[in-house]
């Protein structure tokens, strides 16, 4: 059995629900933050996620990073040597959608490694009347980009833990396909 | 006499007595089972470290180390009898070789420094994991 361990970079806009994901996803579903509170610094939540059918396991570090750019010079410098990287941004707020770029090109220019599993999450999707940016748009962003796209509702639990499953799985999967490589240098 | 190179082998009395990453499939013992196949590996995150202590005080001139995607790499090391007391010994940046094994000749800035513990501290990568096949110490 072994367990991995990653820092995973939790980053968008301020207000798309970064953290309401983060505690959700932490506390498997029975930590909504029903009001807001602006994080202006570095929180650091760990969870344990086990992979299916092995006896496998990876310490998740989030650190869940504040939006505004007030605080971008002090919490950037703790981003160094990311595992992986969740980016959100607000399904009723083009502007969040279009800082991705932004926050993308941020958090990979902190890793010496070719690879970076992220994933893009769209959340609020229970305001749908309000939804401003398509699916099919955001979609083809993240497949552009090399990251898995995710619909969530943070307020309805609905596939707030999908995202870092999925960075849990392709962290352990990059383990795998690295130590085979070690295996064939000797 | 222990001959040169073997100080940091089990069959010479060193052991392991920390290391922050444990896949059991690749433990730090392989570091120093003298058997070039296998490997211990960082399980995510940085720095990392291990802590080789040797069967006893001995004078140390050259550290040899096999590695792959480790980039900045501290050792430091203790003549006490418990593993404490680290002093710095040497600090290096290893170049990026893609697919091979990295061998990397460490002098210490002191020739000749007596050591009881080493200590290897893996400050960054060149990826997320790096292996490390073995260790040896020369007298």
């Amino acid at each position: 059995m072994g367990k991995l361990t990653a820092k995973c970079i939790v980053a968008g806009d301020s207000s798309v629900g970064k953290s309401t994901l983060v505690q959700l996803f932490s506390s498997n579903g029975s930590h909504f933050l029903k009001n807001y509170s602006m994080t202006t610094g570095i929180d650091v939540v760990m969870k344990t996620v086990q992979i299916p059918d092995t006896g496998d396991s990876i310490e998740l570090f989030l650190c869940d990073s504040p939006g505004k750019a007030v605080f971008s010079d002090m919490t950037e410098m703790q981003w160094d040597q990311p595992g992986c990287f969740c980016l959100v941004f607000d399904v009723t707020n083009e502007a969040s959608f279009s800082s991705c770029t932004k926050w993308l090109q941020k958090v990979r220019s902190k890793t010496s490694s070719a690879q970076l599993p992220a994933v893009l999450v769209g959340n609020k999707t229970d305001l749908s009347d309000r939804r401003a940016v398509d699916k099919l748009e955001a979609q083809e962003w993240a497949v552009r980009h090399g990251l898995v796209y995710f619909e969530t509702s943070a307020k309805d639990l609905e596939n707030y833990e999908l995202p870092f499953q999925s960075l849990a799985k392709s962290f352990y999967h990059m383990y795998q396909e690295r130590v085979e490589n070690f295996k064939s240098l000797v | 006499m222990t001959k040169a190179g073997d100080l940091c082998l089990s069959a010479a009395g060193a052991r392991v007595i920390l290391a922050t990453s444990s896949d059991e499939r690749h433990p730090a013992e392989h570091i120093m089972d003298g058997n070039p196949e296998t490997f211990w590996t960082t399980t995510g995150m940085f720095p990392q470290e291990f802590i080789i202590s040797l069967s006893g005080v001995f004078k140390i001139n050259k550290i040899t180390i096999h590695s792959s995607l480790v980039k900045n790499l501290r050792i430091e090391t203790s003549i006490s009898k418990e593993p404490v007391n680290f002093e710095p010994c040497t600090e290096k940046v290893l170049i990026f070789v893609y697919l091979l094994i990295y061998i990397c000749f460490l002098l210490p800035q002191l020739s000749g420094i007596q050591a009881a513990h080493l200590r290897f501290v893996i400050l960054s990568a060149y990826d997320h994991f790096v292996a490390v096949y073995s260790v040896s110490g020369d007298t």
